[in-house]
């Protein structure tokens, strides 16, 4: 393309969409490995969940060329259109995930959730309240449903991408997995950056939590390793266009953005700020150097990271193309 | 013939007759309206290619290839772009949402915005000439005789008859977009 038509907007709205996909799944997660350790990261993730999605979203329609027709998109389902299927996807989990955090209001939010009671259904304050086993009910139910959501919504924003082949950079299988696993991590980052900010304070078993969040955290930054390299591979080792698109992050335009942003403070930093916590509970010499400065600074650096990761992919795909390129 | 036959409309271009003067270029915006700074079609430039002092450098027009297989209109979330029966792809302005997704999966770079109206637009092989019975008018006006444009099924067409007798490529055959103009070199 002669310049960049998707540009920051559509960089914010793929990392956003991500973020709240990752919070929900790792919420629904920790509701169901249960318990009052996970309590509040189940509540945290599920009360983050629907909001930066929603405001991704609406960034995103502002970036149409025609922001007042965004309707048309639902009047349809065109089944060959990542978009058109994201937009559904999108539209089920944020509607499914608003409904889910208002099932883990914090009292004295709680006594909002209640059933109209027929006698008095103009007085808001006669209306009978949800049980507390309803609720837990509803909690798992959702979460249920949800986490498959949430996944699909994490690799929706990469297949976005990479069911695009005449943008060789993006054209391959590995970026839908990459941003799945970056999304979870960003979610799951964010949880762990505010549940150190709130502190220890009200944390039942709060080693149990820490132990939830860094490890999880490790285990998708790994996987997204696992990916990273893949991706290099192949396009190293494929066609001409192929090989060339990724010269972009190998010397070209977008090298520094990449080791930098994406490898260094993405992906290293987080790994042996984590590895540093966990180090004593792996060798089995005492307990986990849990901290909840070192979480958070952790978490900044993945959440930076996986920002820049969305911008790489978006305008280094842009930049990508088959060749040999017909000058004009 | 084209009762019988289904249509299916297509470009031969003889790229050593582009003596790159753009009036292809020109005859289409004052056409179509084409907002100032776009355009729907180009000249390429291969080369130059050989070593001095015998040196080449051709030239490719172009513009949307009405792919038959098109990767436009595989990824469009609203069905605003869409295939008619005698192979033309098209955008209907209505269901445009802008989204430029398109532009993504165009291999040749063939649509722009019209920042005017909001919508993505590109090359419609004249369609409205074409329903009144007259060819693209970038053909029309071709200075060197390089843009054929026919009826691909009718084999007594001009350019079924050129690519029935002339070594031809299309531009990316990899891309799989099957397009609808033809290169003659
Ligand atoms: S050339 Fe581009 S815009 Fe035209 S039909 Fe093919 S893919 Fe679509
Ligand atoms: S910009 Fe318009 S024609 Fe292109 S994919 Fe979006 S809705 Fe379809």
């Amino acid at each position: 393309m002669e310049q960049i038509e998707w540009n920051l907007l559509v960089v914010n709205y793929l990392f956003l969409a991500g973020l709240s996909a990752g919070a929900f799944a790792i919420s629904s997660f920790a509701t169901y490995i249960g318990g009052p350790h996970f309590r509040r990261v189940a509540r945290i993730g599920a009360l983050i969940a629907p909001f930066p999605v929603a405001i991704g979203v609406g960034i995103l329609v502002l970036d149409l060329g025609r922001p007042f027709a965004f309707y048309y998109l639902f009047l349809t389902v065109q089944f060959t259109s990542p978009m058109s299927i994201g937009s559904w996807l999108l539209t089920g989990f944020i509607v499914l995930s608003l409904a889910y955090a208002a099932l883990w209001l914090p009292a004295p939010f709680d006594n909002l959730l209640r059933v109209p009671n027929r006698a008095h259904l103009k007085d808001f304050s006669q209306w009978t309240p949800l049980a507390p086993n309803t609720i837990r009910r509803w909690r798992a139910i959702l979460a249920a449903i949800g986490f498959p959501l949430a996944l699909g919504i994490g690799i929706y924003t990469g297949i976005l991408l990479g069911a695009i082949p005449s943008r060789p950079f993006w054209n391959t299988p590995m970026v839908a997995q990459l941003f799945l696993f970056s999304a979870m991590s960003s979610g799951t980052a964010t949880v762990l950056l505010v549940t150190a900010l709130l502190g220890a304070r009200h944390a039942h078993g709060y080693e149990e939590e820490r132990r939830l969040l860094v490890s999880t955290d490790v285990v998708l930054i790994v996987l997204e390793i696992f990916m990273l390299v893949p991706f290099l591979l192949h396009h190293a080792l494929s066609t001409w266009s192929s090989a060339s698109s990724i010269e972009l992050i190998l010397g070209g335009e977008y090298t520094w953005w990449f080791w930098i942003g994406v490898i260094l403070l993405g992906i290293v930093l987080p790994l042996i700020i984590e590895a540093y916590e966990l180090f004593p509970v792996i060798l089995k010499e005492g307990a986990a150097r849990y901290s909840l400065a070192l979480s958070a600074i952790s978490a900044v650096f993945v959440l930076i990271g996986g920002f820049i990761l969305r911008f790489v992919f978006v305008y280094a795909g842009q930049a990508s193309h088959f060749l040999p390129l017909v000058t004009r | 013939m084209a009762s019988e036959n289904k249509r299916r409309w297509g470009f031969v271009i003889e790229v050593k007759r582009c003596i790159d003067c753009k009036a292809c270029m020109v005859a289409c915006q004052v056409e179509n309206q084409v907002p100032l700074g776009k355009h729907r079609n180009w000249i390429g430039r291969i080369g130059p290619t050989g070593t001095f002092p015998i040196l080449g450098l051709k030239f490719e027009p172009g513009n949307c290839m009405h792919c038959d297989n098109p990767p436009c209109e595989r990824v469009c979330p609203t069905g605003a772009t869409y295939q008619r029966d005698d192979g033309l792809v098209l955008v209907d302005y209505d269901k445009c949402i802008g989204c430029r997704y398109c532009m993504q999966a165009c291999p040749y770079d063939a649509r722009y915005v019209d920042h005017e109206h909001g919508y993505v637009d590109k090359c419609t092989f004249c369609v409205h000439r074409l329903d009144a019975g007259q060819p693209p008018a970038c053909v029309e006006t071709c200075v060197g005789g390089s843009r054929h444009f026919g009826d691909l099924n009718d084999p007594n067409s001009e350019v079924s008859k050129l690519l029935a007798t002339r070594d031809h490529y299309v531009v990316y055959a990899e891309a799989g977009t099957e397009p609808k103009i033809f290169y003659i070199s």
